[in-house]
């Protein structure tokens, strides 16, 4: 049993069992449970701290990754970047040399347009699932990335062929194919709120809590998982693998709270997501960065956002500013879980 | 906090001027408040419309005898033309002339009157008895063929009236005789645009009725610029008599029908100077009284101005008002109950188009027009076509679409099908467009329910626009448009949960 301290604010909130709770919270409830809404996302956190013309460096993978190298942050290796359909015809000159690798729109989001290559068999390329993939059909995927099929609002774009991560042995346990990711959400670069999003067999490979992934919560200070959601519900197993999915030990947990807090320091924004993908050999690799990250993450930890982001705006208002160091050892103080008996 | 006294202050004077304003016009100017309490009148504008080429312009039209006598109000609006009304024994004529003017002109005359039983159709005494009908010559079968039609009308008809009714029946019977055919096939050819009229004008004349020609307009607000109503006038041996041939047993309404002209001659005498020449009326339910709105023209009220124009460009507003209403609707709707839609405005255009259309058939025709656009999409989405031209495949389908529902529900007997264009086709191309990705990338179910969402708004706007009380206020009050305004900038600044999250973190707990 690990008796760690509880701090105040985040005390638990426990309403008795009443009828409606089936179907609905009352927005009391709600609010004394500290349920961020998007309304209040947009109007309180997003609008203020997010000017919109910093939003084309997160937007623009190429930029983010640029400024996250210059800022020494470990990314994910770019092996080549296709501009133009006439290199889309010779992509193979663009991959350097390697049989695996991963093709993305510069602008796509939410996983659209992901193309993950994992070998060769002869001519063809082989994906995770083993499905083949033939020259032509890969020219065709960059064509397709190129004219904007898959960038908001079908703009041109660029595609970007890099490093194929593969995720460490301890992350891939809790996913059903499919790599897991960690996002980190903050708040004028204080670390509020972390989850694990590990696909399942419904998910299909993808990491989207709506499509049925799973959601799990980790602890600031200590990186261990402390809460899983499936579909808004606790469980506290992996539907398909059964393995358990609270007190895993999340490695290089520094690095990743280093990694996000750079992250605010390098784009200006004030409240954004990281997404974050630990390499067996490489360790934690910088993904992207979101400047809208969603609502899910408060249920997959189980307290509501705005318990974590008052006290970072009265902090912040207290220190405007403060170094890395200062912001990673407050949320780590501040932000601590209940946690629940560390598993053997 | 700032912000919020800002956004307070904002909502503060919009809310102050439009309602300030409105207030003025309520009770300084008069102008009703609640819909009830107007004067029903309606107004009615000929456009007279015209080519000029050059020349010194004259025109004539006839005018209505009972609006002039019973005064509601006339008046007459067209730049620079010198305009007077001539009295001939009760038959009145506007008269404009202008020198020489060079293309496109546009007259206008307005006439109001209190809505009441009268059409201005009523039987009319003859000041004296008309001459006996010319009577038309029709060359061998065919004065034959309308010789016995007339006599078999007469063996049944007792008088002029029922002898009208007889007529015009065949005349308009899907089933007409052999004869009714011939004669009716030559007045196609001699006079393409009424053959009916003429048609029955000579057949009463060959059974020894005086007719002639009498234009009406049909008093509905819903479609501006109708062309005049062809009717015709008979004489029955003591009364002139006004009959609508397309419904020969129903006397005149003058809920429905006005009378514009009749007593012979032109409605619009050929204008010299000019080519191309038409009339066309336009209909419009006024509650604010013709007093009233001259005030309202001269007080310094910039947005009341929109009265001070001609009806059929008025009538454009009658939508246009609507429209923020629609769009508040759908800010409702998204930010505090929290329904997701397709596209953010969509809901609003669909709405317009049900305004249209009936609701339930302009449902189920946007579902068919949906579901069949969609399964060509994604017969298209297997070419891998880039997006600009894929969005114009789905316009082209969609229109070809169109074209096959509106023929197949006409071959059908249903007139709702006709209506089918008034969906902005560009919108449902891109509804297409979003609905096939995201039921590739997220779901069928996302797209199922975002396009529900977006028709659930849609309904709800078109309620909340039905209400005639609404539309009253946005079209005589606009300035409350700055309300709504503020309304919305509230609703901006909310931050609270919307229904939909009140659900959806339902299973939130500590536990």
């Amino acid at each position: 049993m690990a008796d760690a301290p509880v701090i105040a604010d985040e005390r638990t909130v426990t309403f008795g069992h009443r009828w409606w709770h089936r179907w609905f919270r009352t927005p009391g409830e709600l609010h004394e449970l500290g349920v961020v809404g998007i309304n209040m996302r947009n109007a309180r956190f997003l609008l203020p701290n997010n000017p919109r013309r910093l939003y084309e460096l997160v937007d623009n993978k190429l930029r983010t990754k640029a400024l996250a190298e210059e800022h020494g942050m470990n990314v994910a290796e770019t092996y080549g970047v296709v501009r133009n359909p006439h290199d889309a015809n010779r992509v193979e000159k663009f991959l350097g040399g390697n049989d695996a690798f991963v093709i993305k729109p510069t602008r796509g989001s939410g996983g659209k347009g992901v193309l993950v290559i994992d070998g060769k068999n002869g001519e063809n390329f082989v994906k995770p699932s083993g499905a083949e993939v033939t020259p032509g059909d890969l020219r065709n995927h960059v064509t397709n990335i190129l004219a904007g099929l898959f960038s908001l609002g079908g703009k041109r774009d660029y595609a970007l062929i890099e490093y194929r991560v593969r995720p460490a042995a301890l992350l891939t346990a809790l996913s059903f194919q499919g790599a897991p990711d960690i996002r980190v959400v903050t708040l004028h670069g204080y670390p509020v709120m972390a989850m694990l999003r590990a696909s399942t067999k419904e998910s299909d490979g993808r990491s989207n809590l709506h499509q049925g992934a799973l959601g799990i919560g980790i602890d600031i200070a200590t990186g261990i998982t402390v809460r899983a959601i499936h579909h808004g519900k606790p469980v506290t197993t992996h539907p398909d693998l059964g393995i358990e999915l609270v007190g895993v030990q999340i490695p290089e947990w520094d690095t990743i709270l280093h990694m996000a807090v750079t992250c605010q320091e390098m784009t200006g924004l004030g409240y954004l997501g990281v997404d974050i993908m630990i390499d067996e050999t490489k360790g934690p690799l910088m993904i992207e960065v979101n400047a809208r990250p969603g609502l899910a993450i408060q249920m997959a930890n189980g307290i509501g956002l705005l318990k974590r982001l008052e006290p970072v705006v009265a902090e912040h208002r207290r220190h405007p500013i403060a170094d890395l160091h200062s912001k990673i050892t407050f949320s780590r103080n501040h932000f601590r879980a209940k946690l629940p008996p560390a598993r053997m | 906090m700032k912000a919020q006294a800002k956004l307070l202050l904002a909502v503060g004077l919009l809310v102050a001027l439009g309602g300030g304003m409105a207030a003025y016009k309520s009770m300084k100017l008069g102008v009703p408040f609640w819909q009830g309490d107007g004067v029903d009148e309606w107004l009615i504008e000929a456009r007279v419309s015209f080519l000029a080429t050059g020349r010194d312009v004259k025109a004539r039209l006839a005018l209505p005898a009972i609006a002039m006598e019973r005064g509601g109000g006339q008046e007459s609006g067209s730049l620079d033309y010198s305009f007077s009304v001539e009295d001939n024994k009760g038959e009145y004529t506007a008269f404009w002339s202008s020198g020489p003017r060079e293309e496109g002109q546009a007259l206008y005359y307005r006439v109001r009157f209190k809505e009441g039983l009268d059409s201005g159709g009523e039987p009319k005494p003859a000041f004296e008895k008309p001459n006996p009908p010319d009577v038309p010559r029709l060359p061998g079968s065919l004065g034959a063929a309308a010789n016995s039609i007339v006599t078999k009308a007469k063996n049944v008809s007792a008088d002029p009236d029922s002898l009208f009714v007889t007529l015009f029946k065949q005349i308009h019977s899907a089933e007409a005789s052999q004869e009714y055919l011939i004669v009716k096939r030559h007045y196609e050819k001699e006079d393409s645009a009424n053959p009916g009229i003429a048609m029955g004008i000579d057949l009463l004349g060959l059974a020894g009725v005086t007719a002639r020609p009498a234009y009406g307009v049909r008093l509905s607000d819903q479609n501006s610029g109708q062309a005049p109503v062809p009717l015709i006038e008979y004489y029955d041996g003591a009364f002139w008599k006004v009959r609508d041939p397309a419904e020969p047993t129903k006397i005149p309404d003058g809920r429905e029908l006005f009378v514009w002209h009749r007593g012979g001659g032109a409605l619009l005498d050929d204008v010299t100077g000019g080519e191309n020449s038409r009339v066309t009326f336009t209909v419009a339910k006024d509650r604010i009284p013709l007093a009233t709105l001259t005030d309202l023209r001269d007080s310094p009220l910039l947005v009341s101005t929109i009265l001070a124009l001609p009806v059929s460009e008025r009538a454009v507003f009658r939508y246009i008002v609507l429209i923020p209403l629609g769009a508040f609707v759908v800010v409702l709707l998204r930010n505090i109950v929290g329904i997701s839609t397709l596209g953010t405005f969509m809901p609003v255009l669909l709405a317009l188009a049900l305004l249209e259309i009936k609701p339930l058939t302009g449902i189920i025709m946007f579902s068919i027009l949906v579901g069949a656009g969609l399964w060509f999409r994604f017969l298209l989405s297997r070419m891998n076509l880039l997006v600009v031209p894929r969005v114009a495949a789905c316009v082209v389908i969609v229109t070809l679409l169109m074209m096959l529902m509106s023929v197949v529900s006409y071959q059908l007997g249903i007139d709702a099908g006709i209506k089918i264009t008034l969906f902005p086709m560009i919108i449902i191309a891109w509804t297409l467009e979003r609905m096939s990705l995201i039921w590739e990338e997220e779901g069928k179910r996302n797209a199922i329910t975002q396009v529900a969402g977006s028709v659930f708004v849609a309904v709800c706007a078109y309620h909340f626009m039905k209400v005639s009380q609404i539309q009253y206020w946005a079209f005589y009050f606009p300035e409350m448009l700055l309300i709504l305004l503020a309304g919305i900038l509230l609703i901006g600044r909310y931050t609270g949960y919307r229904l939909s999250e009140l659900i959806r973190f339902k299973s939130f707990s500590n536990g």
